[in-house]
């Protein structure tokens, strides 16, 4: 994989597995054949890069074409990384080996916002200047993608080139023009960054001049070029059923995170949960026939030899061809000794035939995500489960020998009050209670087990409550405290999620453009992997945030006005403020609004075009 | 496919192991070697129970970074199938640098596999002729003890019985070693214990750096007791 002999130093670190590529499935190109090469860079360990949907769908997009060559690049471990710096081996690409410092294109996935240190860390690792406006004529185009970027403002700076939503044509577009204006003599960044921003889903960051009231609040985003479009629309695809679809899976040598076939059922949400940005920005709702899924199913077993099948999607039991899928599958499955898995069910579409059909025996537990407390805040947050539904799930959960049930709830919402903590603690019981109402003969053995997780509310972008404030992180950790206080019951486990992070995480999900420098700076002082635990530093980034001028209440607990220019304002996701805005006024009044399959709410999605059932 | 036969036919398979593959642990070539016989659509044989699986036992697990040319593990199958046709379906569905060789229906288990012959080449910046007289001279010696993690804590282990044979000798200015190690599951002897043995005592990859110097292990053959090759 090396020039170097580093075999000494693979022996070294931890799973040096992680480094070496050769993988079943990987793709080898001719170098002399291709005429773009491009590193996909997932800023995140191997093992959770190789598990992720869109790196494989766009690993595969991009190979269908002869002349680009796509591979894939991860995160070194931290100690990887001190090899590498010791030793000056530069950060290289997996299928080739070489540094990516010498591709034409690379492209970050920004999955969470907590892996913007680890993408700069890998930049400076392959010696790429870490800001845009640094890099020279022979440096590649860095491009980010993925959910981030529906407010990549507070790494703006870093990127040269920004795609919003699907990237399985934009990132051949941009391919395509960048080869033609290589072959035609008419490349240097600057001219390929101001062609490319005329592409639909595209944002050129530098392309833009941002301004700031007095009171810190921005002024107004200016295109540098008339030109250049005042809002990037993001891209969808419209057909999702004849979409590419990847038909191989690179199997990694070592353990993954999901390492199994995941298939993508459907894009988007019927739901329009009140906090969920991935419910809001994946709009509008586009389904996969059962055809073309158990087509895919057959064909990645196949090639894969996994054991288990993921059906994935914001909320499975929502598609509305469930049963066919199912039974389509199971015709052949059981006989395979493979077994299905449904990631995220909801408490009011959960069946005792549902239950049957994914498989069983592996698994003694069930998730589910109330996500509140009480009635009340399920009406705030637009959670349309009640305690029936809880009540009817569970006692078929329990009845199915499932003892084991954990539950997702969050902290800080809107509106909350030390009532709808109370009831957090009420529900898990209530679950108890289901188990004891069962007759003895009939319900599992070996007790019950409830477990309660709960996050901190983040007020994310582009959903009804990204005015909202944060609650600040003692006042989080008060409700924590609070929580665990009215937790009396030993069969209930409760873990919880960090409040300090959650803060950090807030700042940069809806921060602007003043952050890069604190951002760069965290990064200079060794910040990296900033998603896991043992690497997090909150005092590390209020340090820099301090040393950069930066209050980061003025992201959190300030909240925004209604009336304010967003950082954010410069995409157009397809949902309309005035949507926005008229469900953050039912938030407030406690009232639901029901599913697009029962009625359209006219979020404004429906513009983007797109093959679906039910928009208007 | 419904399994009729009960009694599961054993197929073994020799194979190498090679390049980056070093780096995969014998639990991962385990878990990579499932999907492998399932995409290779064998006949396979099935454990009875809540969660079947098909079944695979491997000779004398691999250290990580050490190469091999000669693996083994047997596969269970619920009928007999042409050896030549799996090998042909097994290496289809494996990478370059991990190809079977030979496929067979055995007469014996891997308990009765005796000895493990290797090839260790240690790429040095000191005077390779000299460290090799060394290395030879501590090899010749009667005690070879190291310091080994067992179930039970650290111990003290004479590794000097467990060393059937060995060579050492200079190649292109590195060390090289043949080493025939015991590979008795009681007394397994891992090659990079002989190699930590040499470096505590003759001073052999002392400078710290892991560019400038590092080695290589290559399992080369396996042996019954009689030191006849096993198969």
């Amino acid at each position: 994989m090396q020039n170097k002999n580093i075999s000494s130093v693979l022996k070294s670190v931890e799973k040096p597995g992680r480094y070496t590529g050769g993988e079943y499935n990987s793709v080898i190109k001719d170098k002399k054949k291709v005429k773009c090469r491009f590193a996909f860079a997932f800023p995140d360990t191997y093992e959770i890069g190789m598990s992720n949907l869109g790196v494989r769908i766009l690993y595969d997009v991009l190979n269908r074409e002869d002349d680009i060559w796509c591979e894939r690049v991860y995160a070194p471990w931290l100690d990887m990384a001190e090899k590498m710096r010791e030793y000056s081996i530069p950060l290289s690409a997996h299928e080739s080996g070489d540094s990516v410092k010498d591709f034409d294109l690379v492209g970050f996935s920004l999955q969470y916002e907590m892996c913007y240190t680890t993408a700069l860390a890998m930049l400076k690792l392959a010696d790429i200047p870490i800001y845009s406006k640094d890099r020279s004529e022979s440096d590649p185009i860095i491009l980010a993608g993925g959910p981030c970027v529906y407010n990549a403002e507070p790494v703006a700076d870093f990127f040269d080139l920004i795609n919003v939503g699907e990237g399985e044509e934009v990132l051949v577009e941009i391919s395509r023009l960048y080869i033609n204006m290589k072959e035609n003599g008419s490349y240097s960044r600057d001219a390929f960054l101001r062609a490319a921003a005329s592409i639909e889903g595209v944002y050129i960051p530098s392309l833009y001049e941002v301004s700031y009231n007095e009171d810190g609040t921005i002024k107004e985003y200016r295109p540098k070029y008339s030109d250049i479009p005042k809002k990037i629309r993001k891209r969808i695809i419209a057909d999702l059923d004849k979409a590419p679809y990847p038909e191989k899976l690179v199997m990694p040598y070592i353990e993954t995170v999901h390492d199994r076939i995941v298939l993508e059922v459907y894009r988007g949400c019927i739901r329009g949960c009140r906090f969920c940005q991935a419910g809001m920005v994946y709009r509008p709702i586009r389904e996969k026939s059962p055809e073309t899924l158990c087509k895919y199913a057959k064909c990645l077993y196949e090639n894969t030899g996994y054991e288990e099948i993921s059906l994935i999607s914001l909320s499975i039991s929502d598609y509305s061809e469930l049963p066919r899928l199912t039974d389509g599958l199971l015709s052949w499955t059981d006989d395979a000794h493979v077994s299905l898995s449904l990631p995220s069910l909801r408490l009011d579409s959960f069946s005792e035939e549902l239950m049957k059909k994914v498989s069983s025996v592996r698994q003694g537990g069930l998730t589910f995500a109330p996500e509140a407390g009480t009635q009340r805040l399920r009406d705030v947050i637009n959670k349309n489960v009640t305690e029936e539904d809880l009540r009817r799930s569970m006692d078929i959960a329990l009845r199915g020998g499932k003892n084991n049930v954990k539950l997702y709830f969050m902290n800080g919402l809107p509106t909350e009050t030390l009532e709808d903590i109370e009831g957090i603690a009420d529900t898990a019981k209530k679950v108890i209670e289901c188990y004891f109402a069962i007759p003895k003969p009939e319900r599992p053995k070996g007790g019950i087990s409830v477990t309660i997780s709960v996050s901190c509310f983040i007020p994310k972008p582009f959903t009804p409550f990204q005015w909202e404030k944060q609650d600040s992180f003692e006042m989080l950790e008060e409700k924590q405290k609070h929580l665990r206080e009215c937790i009396t019951d030993r069969r209930i486990r409760y873990t919880y999620h960090d409040a300090k992070v959650s803060r950090i995480e807030a700042v940069l999900a809806r921060g602007d453009r003043r952050l890069a420098p604190a951002i760069a700076l965290a990064v200079q002082e060794g910040a990296m992997f900033d998603a896991w635990d043992e690497c997090f530093d909150y005092d590390r980034w209020i340090r820099v945030f301090e040393k950069c001028g930066i209050d980061p209440d003025f992201y959190t607990t300030r909240g925004f006005g209604l009336d304010e220019v967003l950082p954010w304002d410069i995409i157009d996701c397809g949902v309309t403020k005035q949507y926005l805005l008229r469900e953050r006024k039912l938030a407030y009044e406690g009232k639901t609004t029901p599913s697009c399959a029962e009625n359209c709410n006219g979020c404004g999605a429906n513009k983007l075009g797109g093959k679906n059932k039910w928009c208007k | 496919m419904v399994q009729v036969n009960n009694t599961p036919i054993v197929l073994r398979v020799k194979f190498f192991k090679k390049g980056s593959l070093q780096y995969i642990s014998h639990l991962d070539l385990v878990r990579t070697m499932m999907k492998i016989i399932v995409r290779a659509d064998l006949p396979l044989w099935y454990t009875e129970g809540f969660n079947p699986k098909p079944k695979l036992t491997f000779a004398a697990p691999l250290s990580t970074g050490t190469e091999s040319e000669c693996e083994f593990m047997d596969i269970r199958l619920t009928e007999k199938m042409d050896t030549d046709e799996a090998l042909r379906r097994l290496n289809r569905n494996m990478t370059d640098n991990m190809q079977a060789t030979e496929a067979y229906y055995p007469d014996n288990k891997f308990t009765s596999l005796a000895y493990l012959s290797y090839d260790v080449r240690i790429h040095t910046e000191g005077d390779a002729a000299e460290l090799c007289e060394r290395c030879k001279k501590t090899l010749s010696g009667e005690d070879i003890t190291v310091v080994k993690k067992t179930k039970s804590g650290m111990a003290d282990v004479n590794i000097k019985p467990l060393i059937k044979s060995f060579e050492v000798y200079t190649e292109g200015g590195d060390i090289a070693l043949s080493l025939v190690l015991s590979a008795d599951p009681s007394a397994f002897l891992n090659p990079e214990l002989v190699i930590r043995a040499l470096r505590e005592r003759c001073g052999i990859l002392s400078s710290g750096n892991l560019i400038s110097e590092y080695y290589t292990i290559i399992r080369k053959e396996a042996f019954f007791a009689d030191m006849t090759v096993f198969r």
